[in-house]
């Protein structure tokens, strides 16, 4: 599915992604997890990377059922300490409901990591959104990876310094934490320097009309699969309003 | 003394970095860590500071074992200068960088204005010492990398190239501070390229290459 024109894909994350906030009913939830399992599926993503992100939030799914079932009125009681409720399964229904909220959209996020940035930007820009802006989210993917490896850089080294990072005193948490932002801050800084003078130097906006060696162009099967995901999207609505 | 029992590392699943070394650092001497690009010389030696903690295997560092220990405990052991020194600089003026610690830990004003002067003068970072570290030259950000970490009284240092990018007359400044942190009795692990420079310092080579670490080299 990788040949499918960048547009397309994404239509098919923001209907799919709307479709999880917009949607209560768990059934048609799950119905949507299906469909997004089965895009992303489709499109090469593999289901076993998709759960193991979905590991990670294992633990806020745990809290949210107890605070929920603690804080919300109403719902049957499914585990009682001394008439107290713990668990009660309105509080596991509204758990179950927004971990499947992450799940839909963290999934079909992922069917955008099948085309490459350069492809993304030439689809956010063919959508008439200016070059610059386009070009400010493809420098923020490219500068992730660099900024996660200074953060840990970073990190490390201060507590090398002899600083218990896990257990500094209240006072000094302010003032300990600055100390941290201060290579962050500067390191972004002086990339963004270095960064504009380059552009700069390869005359960046030099002319108001830019021209692309590479042009998207929609296919038939970019149009079918906008107008599927578009079509399923009333679908669900319906059905939800209906049912409610 | 650093010694590393039988560790192999990967960060990875798929690719081990390093397998199956032995291998033992004397307190006081001077040890070189040679070898290409990628070879894993960085990942040694992060694995002897106890930043990274091996696969499988141990490290001790003075006996005690690296997986016991956190990260704030061995750097009074372990010091490390960092490929990039701006990643370990904190403060805004040169001074506040060589203090800031101290402070946090409620030493004593006058004794901290001592040491800090003492640093600044071994260091030859006088003349910038209100000067905003970031804005220095290389030379001068290593320096204060150094005399910072140093502050921490490490009986063990662990420089990661630290003469690329340095003039000849920075390399020189560098080569008499090692021979006095030498005099000291502080160990040295250096990794470098640098012919002249291991020449002049070494003890002992240590070549990384594919995952193997071989002596002399
Ligand atoms: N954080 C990391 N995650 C994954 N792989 C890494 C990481 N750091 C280094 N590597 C890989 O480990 C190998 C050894 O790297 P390194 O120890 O930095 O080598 P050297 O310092 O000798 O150039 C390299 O192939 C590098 O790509
Ligand atoms: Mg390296």
């Amino acid at each position: 599915m990788s040949y499918l024109d960048p547009r397309t894909k994404l239509v098919m994350v923001l209907t799919v992604s709307s479709l999880a906030v917009l949607i209560t009913n768990l059934y048609l939830l799950i119905l949507v997890q299906i469909i997004a399992v089965a895009t992303v599926t489709a499109a090469g993503g593999s289901i076993l990377d998709m759960l193991k992100k979905l590991k990670k939030f294992l633990l806020i799914f745990v809290v949210i059922v107890f605070v929920q079932s603690i804080f919300t009125k109403g719902g049957q009681p499914l585990w009682q300490v001394m008439n107290f409720t713990i668990i009660s399964d309105l509080g596991l229904f509204r758990g179950l409901q927004m971990i499947l909220r992450f799940f839909i959209i963290i999934s079909s996020a992922s069917i955008m990591t099948t085309s490459t940035p350069r492809e993304i930007i030439q689809g956010l820009v063919q959508c008439k959104i200016p070059y610059e802006m386009a070009f400010m989210v493809t420098i923020a993917i490219r500068f992730l990876p660099i900024l996660r490896d200074e953060a840990n850089d970073i990190l490390t080294a201060i507590q090398l310094r002899g600083i218990n990072l896990r257990q500094i005193p209240l006072l000094k948490r302010l003032k300990t934490y600055s100390y941290l932002l201060m290579p962050m801050i500067t390191s972004v800084l002086l990339k963004a320097q270095e960064l504009s003078i380059a552009m700069e130097l390869r005359a960046f906006r030099a002319y108001p009309q830019r021209t692309s060696l590479r042009v998207l162009k929609m296919q038939r099967l970019d149009y079918l699969v906008m107008a599927v995901c578009i079509l399923v999207f009333l679908i669900i609505m319906v059905l939800a309003l209906k049912i409610k | 003394m650093i010694v590393l029992e039988n560790v192999s590392f990967q960060y990875t699943k798929d690719r081990w970095i390093l397998k199956q070394v032995d291998l033992e650092i004397e307190n006081g001497s001077c040890t070189f860590i040679v070898g290409p690009n990628g070879g894993g010389k960085t990942t040694l030696s992060k694995l002897m500071a106890g930043i990274l903690k091996p696969t499988s295997g141990d490290v001790y560092l003075d006996q005690q074992n690296t997986k016991d220990l956190e990260l704030y405990q061995v750097g009074t052991k372990v010091g490390y200068l960092f490929q990039e020194p701006e990643r370990q600089i904190f403060a805004a003026t040169v001074k506040d960088e060589l203090a800031f610690v101290m402070d946090l830990k409620e030493m004593a004003q006058e004794e901290i204005r001592k040491r800090v002067e003492a640093a600044l003068e071994q260091f030859q970072l006088q003349e910038v010492a209100n000067s905003f570290p970031f804005q220095l030259s290389r030379g001068e950000k290593q320096r204060l990398a150094l005399a910072a970490i140093l502050m921490n009284e490490p009986s063990f240092l662990i420089l990661d190239e630290p003469t690329t990018g340095l003039d000849r007359e920075r390399k020189k400044i560098l080569s008499q501070l090692i021979e006095q942190l030498k005099e000291q009795g502080i160990g040295m692990v250096i990794i470098s390229h640098d012919e002249k420079f291991i020449q002049t310092h070494a003890d002992r080579v240590v070549k990384v290459a594919g995952g193997e670490v071989k002596d002399g080299g």
